[in-house]
């Protein structure tokens, strides 16, 4: 690859949430021109604007590289883009992917930072961008990545697996700064279930929290957790060394710790004796672990895979079990 | 009965029965180019290692190749077919030898490097002569239909002949589209493997469809009768040495295959490395021959050529009955289906009357060979349109250029590529299972096997087959029953596109199909797979069913999840869940 190939590249951003956006003023840094797409006009009218993107980060001055647009014509009009990082949440990714077939050239390395499987089919966002881009080379990002600690400049780390060397070597290229490093892992499914898997422990850890039960619970919680992710993702393929690493530890460290997480926050609230319904209401979105939690669990049946924790995370979410009972059926069960 | 008798299957119109000439094609003027491509392929080798690693190399290859002669030297018959070819192979690596052990001032080791390149790249280049092949398409389809009428003496005067080819030998499938492709690009034709029968008879499938010969690689071992030998050597088929195991060896071998890839020159390998043990279809290809096919792709675009493209044709052989069943399910229960790259497995050489006796028994018992031609990929995996255009998903066409074509420039990335070529590996295991035509025998000895399977449940797979006789003796009506729930899986399978049903299974009722099924199933082993008697059914060799039956695993039908160490739909690229 040509040294200055990245500098002299445009990357388009698809997903204006909080993690797109930090993923996209990162790229600035390396990149000669930036599109995020946003869903609507407005967004992007104020987006180009003010240089915030005032619905999920108010505080955080975007680098003027930035540019927002709201249709997938916009953001190709100028011509094919050398990188396209996919930051939408899991839902619409099927359904948005089909739209987005006709822009590419084959060229692009395409990026996910989508921490979730498709519903029913349990298949990875990998995949489904596979089956329906015309892309082959695709990497996934994941790691301890809160986005509000990205965007304020706190040292970080990130994981980019792909099953090309060269996607590993383009998302360095593109989102190294002096405060985020990017390791390399070829182990894409690990590190794909790893950000799918520990969504549903966050949800444990916050219910466990809101009961204040300690340290030694929440530990035990989170190794007896990680057991249980280990146990899944092999039986899938994924390697038990990519668990110990950044995306699969790392991220759940952080995750299960933070009250900026929606996963833990859902977690807690159902522990301080609220039904789902009211969680989510107060939340205004569901989070990606309440699904998971359902399809995991019912995969796990098929194949007897012993995960009592995700078991009850489900039962959990559903009203079968209350706060007291998950933990006696759980942590007791140790 | 009565079914049976009238209704005649024939192959697909696209497949020209009647005598007609050779289609013209790369290979035509292959001693022409002969020596040009040997000589690339030694320079291609040479540039494949550094000046460092010859000696290393050459070592290595020295040490490979005495155990292989010793070895085969003591094989007393085999040795005697091939006395001439290692002889020369002895001279060669004595030159070799005494070469290494003088200092690099003395002997040169790139010279000793390119002697024993060169020696190689003249062993695997293969031959091609018009006039034998013209000569073999003449005769061949006479003696079939000779052979296929001489099996009911009534008809063995040429006026009397009724039986024809076409309903023994039926092709099926992507037929003009692959002869369209043909003339846009290079085919590479991967068929699976059963039976040292393959190469011949996909070879003259080829000449059928009125496609230009394809050049083949061809395991020794059916180089070792003369006459054969004489025939296969002189039809485009290369040679590969499986005993040849040196890592010399192998880039010699690739390099040939990505050579006459280049020149345009058809070919067919074999993925799967050899004839597959199992009786099943084939999931794991090897890559390292599939790959030059990519490499071949690129240098043909770097070189701006007119027809870059290498195109993937899979295709699968149904048989009633593989000659070699026996020995090669004996040995994949004693490996427990590992075999490793090249390994040196026991391939027996091809015996004349062997071959004969396939081809007897073919027309006489009025058994069929059921083959078809699946959709052909591109270099990735991706489906190629009448135009040789890659299609992607959603409606969108792929210029395979974009594809190998990183940081702005096109050329060959080992890692990239190497991922690529997985994937292909993978799509091909993926086309075989969906292009598997299901014989009624297949049928008949999966149902079976089903249905003791689930009476012996919590036997493993060893005990399980040394079922005693009474134990596998089941009522006929029981078996009858099975196979209809057998049935219904496989029509639903085949209608959701996983698989394709012969046209007895399509057609005939269930009596008949299961009357069909169980005479032709493996007929022509000595112990009968199946046999009705009276109200009963038994078999009388419990491996051989279980080699039939396989034909029918990796769709997910069986009622034990966790049969074969494998978890229902284990990785399995259809979906979870099914």
């Amino acid at each position: 690859m040509k040294k200055d190939f990245w500098s002299k590249s445009r990357v388009v951003v698809f997903g204006g949430g909080n993690w797109g956006t930090v993923l996209a003023n990162l790229a600035t840094r390396n990149c000669a021109e930036v599109l995020v797409i946003v869903r609507t006009e407005e967004q992007a009218r104020s987006v180009n604007s003010t240089k915030t993107n005032s619905e999920y980060l108010p505080d955080f001055k975007l680098s003027d590289k930035i540019k927002a647009v709201s249709t997938f014509d916009k953001a190709f009009e100028a011509g094919p883009a050398q990188a396209v990082i996919w930051a939408i949440p899991s839902k619409p990714t099927r359904e948005q992917a089909k739209l987005m077939a006709k822009y590419f050239t084959g060229e692009e390395i395409l990026i996910h930072a989508t921490k979730g499987v498709e519903a029913g089919t349990l298949k990875r966002m990998s995949t489904v961008l596979k089956e329906e881009i015309p892309c082959p080379r695709i990497g996934v990002l994941s790691g301890p990545n809160l986005a509000h600690e990205v965007a304020r400049g706190d040292p970080a780390g990130t994981i980019i697996a792909s099953r090309f060397e060269e996607v590993i070597q383009s998302g360095r290229a593109i989102f190294t700064s002096p405060t985020f490093k990017v390791f390399g892992s070829s182990d894409m499914i690990g590190v794909e279930w790893c950000g799918v898997l520990k969504n549903v422990l966050a949800i444990a850890a916050g219910c466990v929290d809101s009961l204040g039960l300690g340290w030694n619970a929440r530990a035990t919680l989170l190794t007896g957790g990680l057991a249980e992710m280990v146990r899944f993702g092999t039986v899938l393929g994924a390697e038990t060394q990519t668990f110990l690493g950044l995306a699969g530890l790392g991220d759940m460290l952080a995750t299960c710790s933070s009250p900026l997480s929606r996963n833990y926050r859902v977690g807690q609230g159902i522990g301080q004796g609220k039904t789902l319904a009211e969680v989510v209401d107060s939340l205004g979105s569901v989070a990606e672990g309440v699904y998971t939690a359902e399809s995991v669990w019912q995969y796990a049946q098929t194949r007897d895979i012993n995960m009592p924790i995700t078991r009850g995370v489900y039962a959990l979410t559903h009203g079968q079990l209350s706060p007291a009972e998950f933990v006696k059926q759980t942590l007791a069960a140790y | 009965m009565s079914n049976l008798e009238t209704l005649k299957f024939r192959s697909d119109p696209g497949v020209l029965f009647s005598q007609h000439a050779m289609a013209p094609g790369a290979i035509s003027n292959f001693e022409a180019i002969r020596s040009k491509v040997v000589d690339s392929v030694v320079e291609r080798t040479m540039n494949d290692f550094s000046p460092a690693q010859y000696e290393m190399l050459l070592g290595e290859s020295l040490f490979s190749e005495r155990r292989r002669i010793y070895k085969q030297k003591n094989a007393t018959l085999e040795y005697l077919f091939i006395r001439k070819r290692i002889k020369a192979d002895e001279k060669l690596w004595k030159k070799v030898q005494q070469g290494l052990l003088k200092s690099v001032v003395e002997s040169d080791r790139k010279k000793l490097m390119r002697d024993a390149v060169t020696h190689y790249a003249d062993e695997i280049g293969g031959h091609f002569s018009p006039k034998v092949y013209n000569f073999t398409t003449r005769t061949l389809p006479l003696a079939f239909n000779w052979l296929l009428n001489a099996a009911s003496l009534k008809r063995i005067a040429p006026w009397k002949q009724v039986e024809m080819l076409d309903t023994r030998l039926r092709v099926y499938g992507e037929i003009e589209h692959l002869q369209r492709l043909s003339q846009k690009g290079t085919i590479l034709l991967v068929p699976t493997h059963q039976s040292n029968i393959d190469s011949v008879l996909i070879g003259y499938i080829i000449h059928l469809m009125q496609l230009p010969p394809f050049a083949y690689g061809a395991g020794l071992n059916l180089f070792t009768n003369p006459v054969i030998s004489y025939f296969m050597s002189n039809l485009g088929a290369y040679t590969v040495d499986r005993q040849k195991n040196s890592p010399l060896y192998k880039s010699v071998l690739k390099n040939y295959s990505t050579e006459i890839l280049k020149r345009g020159v058809h070919s067919i390998f074999f993925p799967a490395g050899g004839r597959v043990r199992s009786g099943a279809i084939e999931t794991h290809v090897k890559l390292g021959l599939l790959g030059t096919a990519l490499q071949a792709q690129i240098e043909n675009y770097q070189e701006n050529k007119p027809n870059p493209n290498v195109y993937i044709v899979p295709m699968t052989t149904g048989y009633h009955f593989v000659l070699e069943a026996s020995s090669l399910i004996d040995e994949y229960l004693e490996q427990s289906g590992k075999h490793k790259f090249m390994a040196t497995d026991g391939d027996e050489p091809l015996i004349l009357w062997k071959f004969l006796k396939f081809f007897w028994k073919l027309f006489s018992q009025d058994s069929s060979v059921q083959v078809r031609i699946g959709r052909p990929l591109d270099v990735f995996g991706n489906f190629v349109d009448e135009n040789g255009r890659s299609i992607g998903p959603n409606g969108t066409t792929i210029d395979p250029k974009s594809w190998l074509t990183s940081g702005g420039e096109l050329k060959a990335d080992t890692q990239r590529d190497q991922q690529y070529i997985v994937g292909l590996g993978k799509k091909i295991g993926e086309r075989y299972h969906r292009e598997n035509i299901v014989l009624t025998s297949h049928l008949c000895a999966y149902s079976y096997f089903r249905m003791l399977r689930k009476t012996y449940r919590e036997l493993d797979l060893y005990r399980f087959l040394r079922l005693s006789l009474s134990q596998r003796t089941v009522l006929f009506s029981d078996f009858l029953a099975e196979a209809v729930s057998c049935y219904k899986l496989v029509r639903h399978a085949a209608n959701r596109g996983e698989l394709f049903l012969s046209e007895e299974l399509r057609v005939l009722k269930l009596e008949d199909w299961i009357q069909d099924g169980l005479r032709q199933l493996g007929m022509f082993h000595e112990s009968k797979v199946m046999r009705k008697q009276d109200q009963t059914l038994y078999t009388e060799d419990m491996n051989l069913l279980y080699y039939y039956r396989n034909r029918l695993t990796g769709y997910g039908f069986d009622p034990l999840g966790r049969d074969e160490n494998k978890l229902l739909g284990e990785f399995d690229e259809k979906g979870f869940l099914v």
